[in-house]
């Protein structure tokens, strides 16, 4: 079957990419783009480990959703999250509380905070749990990265009063 | 896991999707979110030839009010802008919590309203990959004649996990099935077929386009069990409606899902309540008589047993606050 050509924008650069149909965004994100901060975990939507934000900045599994579906639109991987040379409040967040074990589920989790902060920079303990029940740490657990989600809520919140 | 190769077709609109499925129909799947299908694609549990992408079609994704008042929303329309609507949570708060159970955020929005109707049913020894499956023989869902879950079994008993399917069911919901020269109106009681492998009533020559919801004055409850609330397939999920009072209501309607094929309409339980109304021993009784009313219960993620006593109180508990509602 013949590859067909798509044109991706990832964090802001696009991408003329030949990709075969039944490639995931993943498969091309990792494969054909060598961006291999986003990981493959269950590939069933289970884990969240693949996460990446779509055009209006959604959630998604990267893993359940087909490259050439992308044809024109734009996503934000964890590689466009840093802002220049400074770490985005979410990663200095999640330094500072050590809301990291393994480091495997950290990109999907962060993706994930993102979807959510990118919109509400209050969000409520439920908004929170709702948002993060999708993405799973292997390791141990959500508490250090709830806490990191809400130093990151409130780092943001400083920014916007200025 | 891989998905296995296919031909992609994006439908431009509604009459091209339905050409395309007249043309293509056995030999093809189609798609709007694809977080139920592409799953069971890298299991090799669907192989189709066509892969037809409705993501196009914006036919699909409207929602309107009817001119006999009903409330159309569009198959197509995914999860998450459907919980964010409020003619939906004002008016069907059911349909809201229900749409909100469905799985994670990441996968609400990517699915759809219709995709999660048609949901494939679900087994604990098919719905693995191709490797794990191959370590036994095949079954009803695969290429013999046998069930692994129920040895006795003449069908299929794979597990239908639409969470949205009950709570439409007790609102009196319809669909409407599309093909290319024509389409009808099912209520969705009608909708199921108690066997997993055929489990709807759609042919492969068509196409879900739309819900329908009456306007309701009924009072609802929805319940969803499962193992990580916010993300799993449940364990059991039940709606209710009642239409009048608690101590005498003028109708009652009960659904039971994730314990069988198809979406179970509790229909001695309704009867109890109608009769008795929803004192503290009608309900008890509604209960026991929904558990009797189970037959065979596959083990899928519990053991039988504890998935029985499960569902009793699952009903139990939320007839109980369904009828605090009103108070």
């Amino acid at each position: 079957m013949s590859k067909q050509i798509i044109t991706l924008t990832v964090n802001g650069h696009p991408h003329e990419i030949a990709i075969e149909t039944h490639h995931t965004l993943l498969d091309v994100l990792r494969n054909e783009l060598g961006m291999t901060g986003t990981k493959r975990g269950c590939t069933a939507g289970s884990c969240g480990v693949c996460t990446v934000n779509g055009d209006a900045g959604e959630a998604i599994c990267s893993c359940l959703s087909l490259a050439i579906e992308w044809d024109g639109r734009s996503v934000t991987t964890i590689e466009g999250v840093q802002e220049g040379s400074e770490l985005h409040p979410i990663q200095a967040a999640f330094l500072e509380y050590g809301a990291v074990q393994c480091g495997f589920c950290t990109p999907g989790l962060i993706m994930t905070t993102k979807s959510l902060l990118d919109f509400n920079t209050s969000p409520s303990e439920e908004e929170i749990n709702e948002t993060l029940a999708g993405a799973i740490c292997r390791c141990t657990g959500h508490i250090k990265v709830k806490k990191a989600v809400r130093k990151a809520a409130e780092m943001l919140r400083e920014r916007e009063a200025g | 896991m891989h998905l296995p190769r296919f031909e992609y077709i994006r439908a431009k609109n509604l009459a091209d999707g339905l050409a395309l499925l007249a043309e293509h129909g056995a030999d093809a799947k189609v798609m709007s979110g694809g977080s139920d299908l592409l799953i069971n694609m890298k299991f090799r549990l669907d192989t189709p030839k066509v892969l037809i992408s409705l993501n196009g079609v914006e036919e699909l994704q409207t929602i309107s009010v009817r001119a006999d008042g009903r409330l159309q929303i569009g198959a197509g329309c995914r999860l998450t802008e459907l919980v964010a609507n409020p003619i939906i949570s004002e008016r069907f708060p059911i349909l809201h919590d229900a749409m909100f159970s469905v799985g994670s955020r990441h996968i609400r929005n990517i699915a759809t309203l219709g995709g999660n109707l048609c949901l494939e049913t679900r087994c604990w020894y098919t719905n693995q990959s191709e490797n794990w499956r191959m370590t036994r023989e095949g079954c009803f869902k695969t290429d013999l004649e046998a069930c692994h879950v129920i040895k006795t079994a003449n069908r299929c008993h794979a597990i239908n996990s639409s969470d949205t399917a009950p709570a439409l069911m007790v609102l009196d919901a319809s669909v409407i099935v599309a093909r290319h020269d024509g389409q009808r109106e099912v209520a969705l009681i009608d909708f199921y077929h108690d066997d997993g492998v055929d489990h709807t009533v759609i042919k492969p020559d068509e196409l879900l386009t739309a819900v329908l919801i009456p306007g309701s004055s009924r009072r609802t409850i929805f319940a969803k069990l499962a193992q990580r609330v916010g993300l799993d397939f449940a364990v059991g999920t039940f709606a209710a409606s009642v239409s009048g009072s608690n101590d005498a209501p003028d109708s009652v309607c009960l659904v039971l899902n994730s314990v069988s094929a198809a979406p179970k309409v509790l229909a001695e339980s309704e009867k109890i309540l109608t009769e008795s109304g929803l004192s503290d021993e009608a309900i008890e009784a509604a209960a026991i008589a929904a558990r009797k009313a189970l037959g065979e219960v596959t083990n899928l993620f519990t053991p039988s047993g504890f998935k029985r006593r499960l569902v009793k109180t699952l009903i139990r508990d939320a007839l109980h606050e369904l009828r605090e509602q009103a108070s």
